[in-house]
């Protein structure tokens, strides 16, 4: 076990998440949470009273909700104890809502996002960057050709203060109330950073736009909120990263998504989730999509101790489309509960949600998937495939779709695999001249591949090298 | 907390009932605690999503459902060479000690509050006891219910290497004036190598609530199929399960439903593996018309230790109204790599292709649909092995798309 970690220190990947930094806050909040907690947040970021108003509401709803605990087969969430976490911490810089060129962050925090390999990556192949770090974005900018035609990509604080209309209107309101669930009521009382993106109307911004999430400091929070509104016949790619170095006490994160897809509109929402494993990772993600519209989601869930993610689409207008691509790898010690939730509330409306996961060295993957087609909403369709790949008989694969149908004239279909790796394809490989750890990653790559391929390059080999790195973790 | 039945619900009336059936001292315990016990329990599990819940058994008026004391029904038991189908004071008198082995280890007799309710109010049911060796033709069992509730509890007991084959029927005779409640609850013990088929067809009227649960226990070798044909009743909660418990052990759970009017069907079909080189096949069929609806839950369950396991899963159900609603949700919790395990769940009309090919056939609109439907069950249907359930399932298909 020690030579396979000593070999793990020594790769790129591993150490390009794992370094740790010493923690340097401009601000921090105390520990927990009260009323003085949110007013402080609020007034460090010179709010409007609207949100302030926004926050405390969120914050009293938060108190009332009971834990998403009755689930079958809810991940343990009995750690999270949020009188132990820091909400709030802002990071020693000087520009508020983002710097626009790397060199004037703190060397540290210049550092971590080289080794992280953003700046790198946004010269080749992203229209725009943001970058997070703790509580707040420390860099933020875009290549001024869509700045030119009316695009908007910035700081969620700074567009509270510069787009304030647009952000009153759409902010925790019709997408995703504070009242969804308990951990999205904490999220609209705390939020703290994220991006804001606008896209007016027939514009495409071609290349993708990215935002990266990283948490430094042991036993923190973060809460960043992302709003992103394509107007209609627009388009446009967000990728969200995010990563941490592992603590042994435990880190929250709690993001708010919010998409509004206009018609004829087409949005991807990209996320690659490499969260340490003390993290709990309890997201609410949601897009409303008008006619013909269309709304993608690619999700890989690789890090962090527990996930509860179910991306939702609200198919509003008829003929607005959705498709969910996830994948959740689990090891040792992970319970990666993930899946997508779908309502068809207009005819001729379509859905695919198409599911990998694979659980090993005792961890748990579980598909919790949700399909709703109201009535009326004729001439609709939604399939769902589920596949997941076991290692060992000491993980485990759970996969619970519920479909509600109340429309007869629809077309629903839900398939579900479980299996091991065939010995056959390993002996094949084998026979070939792999090894047996060359041949199940390559089984795996293969496994995984109708994801890998609906991501940008880099992120499909970012993808492949965590696998391959979880796969060496044992297999070594 | 569950809806109090007790007003009108009393310890003295347990006695009664177990005096009637000359009960040993030991059931009558049984009862009593399961009554005690009433208070502590819940409903049985329903399904939640965010906002909705797909059977509200909360609503039910168990107090205006339930008359403890009056259990009028016929019985008409068929029975089979070698094979012992007995009303239960007959096999408390002949056969107690296998009696007392076997009542209450496969379903829980506390399990919830409406299972604990029918342990201490059960009146009436059947046990069937498969000697050793013993390869038993159709055993029948028909229940007409005349009472306006009734409560009925059978015991199947197959030993090693015995066979049999089941078939229960539940309907209504006489008229009543409001609504009705019944309750059956099954238990079947396979031993070693034994082969238990228990077919169920509940044909209950439009004014009852069905409370139905099914459970076998399978050994070594041995297989417990189930079929199961819901065609009446208001509401009917019902689950059928079997835990593989042996290594090599088999179950086969068929499913077939057809909801009309405001009709509600709750249906789960549950298999727990927890042996080696064990094999389930879960196959549901459904029709829903007017403002019907049915919920279906599957659950493959693989334990750790159920090495070289094969799972499997279908479920489809047809909308012929837009009033109608079919909620599903068909999980698997594995647990154990070496498992092959697959489901699948479809929902949608009378495919308009088929329906084309008929009419340009010179087949009409409405005779092309009847054939459509009645061809939608084959796939269950054939795999019905008893005829008389076959035939009269057909039966009361063609019947109900004709009313």
């Amino acid at each position: 076990m020690s030579s396979d970690q000593d070999h793990l220190k020594e790769t790129d990947t591993e150490a390009r998440f794992e370094f740790k930094k010493e923690e340097k806050a401009a601000f921090e909040t105390e520990k927990g949470l009260t009323e003085e907690t949110v007013r402080v947040i609020s007034e460090d970021k010179d709010e409007p009273e609207w949100m302030l108003e926004r926050r405390l509401r969120a914050l009293e709803q938060f108190q009332e909700m009971p834990m998403p605990e009755g689930w079958p087969g809810a991940p343990d969430l009995s750690e999270v104890d949020i009188d132990h976490i820091v909400p709030y911490i802002r990071p020693d810089i000087e520009t508020r809502g983002g710097a626009d060129s790397w060199e004037d962050l703190p060397e540290e925090i210049q550092d971590t996002f080289d080794k992280l390999g953003i700046p790198e990556a946004e010269k080749n192949a992203l229209s725009g960057v943001g970058a997070q770090y703790e509580s707040e974005i420390v860099y933020q900018n875009m290549q001024e050709r869509w700045e030119e035609k009316g695009v908007i990509f910035c700081d969620m604080d700074k567009a509270v203060q510069e787009h304030e209309d647009l952000v009153k209107e759409h902010f925790m309101t019709k997408c995703v109330p504070p009242s969804d669930n308990k951990f999205a009521a904490l999220h609209g009382a705390v939020w703290s950073g994220g991006s804001f993106v606008y896209v007016p109307e027939d514009t495409t911004v071609e290349m993708p736009v990215q935002a990266y999430f990283r948490m430094n400091s042991e036993g923190m929070g973060q809460f960043e909120h992302t709003l992103i509104i394509a107007e209609d016949n627009s388009e446009v790619h967000y990728i969200e990263g995010c990563s941490a170095p592992k603590y042994s006490a435990f880190n929250l994160h709690s993001g708010g998504v919010e998409v509004f897809v206009g018609e004829d509109a087409h949005v991807q929402y990209s996320t690659v989730q490499n969260w340490s494993k003390n993290t709990y990772n309890l997201n609410t993600k949601r897009a409303i999509v008008e006619a013909d519209g269309t709304m993608e989601w690619v999700s890989g869930s690789m890090g962090s101790k527990a996930t509860m993610l179910y991306p939702a689409t609200i198919l509003k207008g008829p003929g607005a489309t959705d498709n969910h691509i996830t994948i959740a790898f689990a090891g040792e010690g992970q319970d990666i509960d993930t899946g997508a939730k779908v309502y068809h509330n207009a005819p001729d409306t379509k859905s695919t949600i198409e599911s990998k996961s694979i659980s090993k060295d005792g961890g748990r993957t579980n598909y919790r998937g949700l399909v709703h087609i109201s009535d009326g909403a004729e001439d609709s369709s939604t399939s769902v495939e589920c596949d997941a790949l076991m290692f060992d008989n000491e993980s485990t694969s759970d996969t619970m779709p519920y479909m509600e149908i109340q429309e007869s004239k629809v077309d629903v279909a839900h398939e579900a695999t479980v299996g091991k790796i065939g010995d056959e394809d390993v002996f094949y490989l084998q026979s070939r001249g792999l090894d047996d750890d060359d041949a199940k990653q390559m089984i795996v790559a293969g496994f995984i591949e109708p994801i890998t391929e609906e991501l940008p390059i880099e992120y499909a080999v970012e993808l492949n090298r965590l696998i391959e790195l979880e796969m060496e973790g044992s297999l070594g | 907390m569950s809806t109090q039945v007790h007003a009108n619900l009393t310890a003295s009336q347990v006695e009664q009932i177990s005096e009637d059936l000359g009960e040993p001292e030991w059931l009558l315990e049984t009862r009593k605690e399961a009554l005690a016990a009433l208070d502590d329990l819940d409903m049985p599990d329903v399904i939640r999503t965010p906002g909705r819940t797909w059977t509200n058994l909360d609503a039910l008026d168990y107090e205006s459902l339930v008359d403890p004391l009056d259990y009028a029904q016929d019985k008409d038991r068929v029975d089979a060479e070698g094979v012992e189908v007995l009303s239960w004071s007959e096999a408390l008198d002949e056969h107690e000690d296998l009696v007392k082995e076997h009542f209450g280890t496969v379903v829980d007799t506390q399990r919830d509050y409406l299972t604990a309710l029918s342990t201490a109010l059960f009146s009436a049911g059947t046990v069937v006891y498969v000697p050793e060796g013993v390869d038993a033709e159709d055993v029948k069992i028909r229940t007409t219910m005349n009472s306006q509730s009734l409560f009925n509890y059978t015991l199947v007991v197959a030993e090693e290497s015995s066979s049999v084959t089941i078939l229960e029927r539940q309907q209504t005779g006489e008229e009543t004036d409001g609504d009705r409640y019944y309750s059956g609850v099954v238990e079947a013990v396979a031993g070693e190598n034994a082969y238990v088929q228990y077919g169920a067809l509940q044909n209950l009227s439009e004014k009852t609530y069905n409370f139905s649960a099914k459970r076998g226990h399978a050994d070594t070798y041995a297989t417990v199929n189930w079929i199961e044909g819901n065609i009446g009743s208001r509401l009917t909660k019902s689950s059928v399960e079997t835990r593989l418990l042996g290594d090599s052990s088999e179950s086969q759970i068929l499913g077939a439903f057809f909801g009309h009017e405001d009709q509600h069907f709750d249906i789960a079909s549950r298999v727990w593996h927890e042996a080696e080189h064990t094999v389930a096949d879960l196959v549901t069929r459904g029709v829903l018309d007017d403002e019907a609806r049915s919920v279906y839950e599957g659950v493959q369950d693989v334990g750790r230790e159920a090495w070289d396991t094969s799972s499997y899963q279908r479920e489809n159900t047809l909308m012929l109204s837009d009033e109608s609603e079919a909620d599903a949700s068909p999980k698997l919790i594995i647990n154990n790599h070496d498992t092959e395990a697959s489901h699948s769940a479809t929902v949608g009309q009378v495919d308009a292709e088929d329906m084309f090919y008929m009419t340009s056939r010179g087949v009409n609109p409405e005779a092309a649909k009847n054939m459509l439907v009645e061809g939608f069950f084959v796939p269950v249907l054939e795999e019905v092995q008893v005829d008389e359930l076959r035939e009269d399932l057909d039966q009361l298909i063609y019947e109900r798309l004709r009313e």
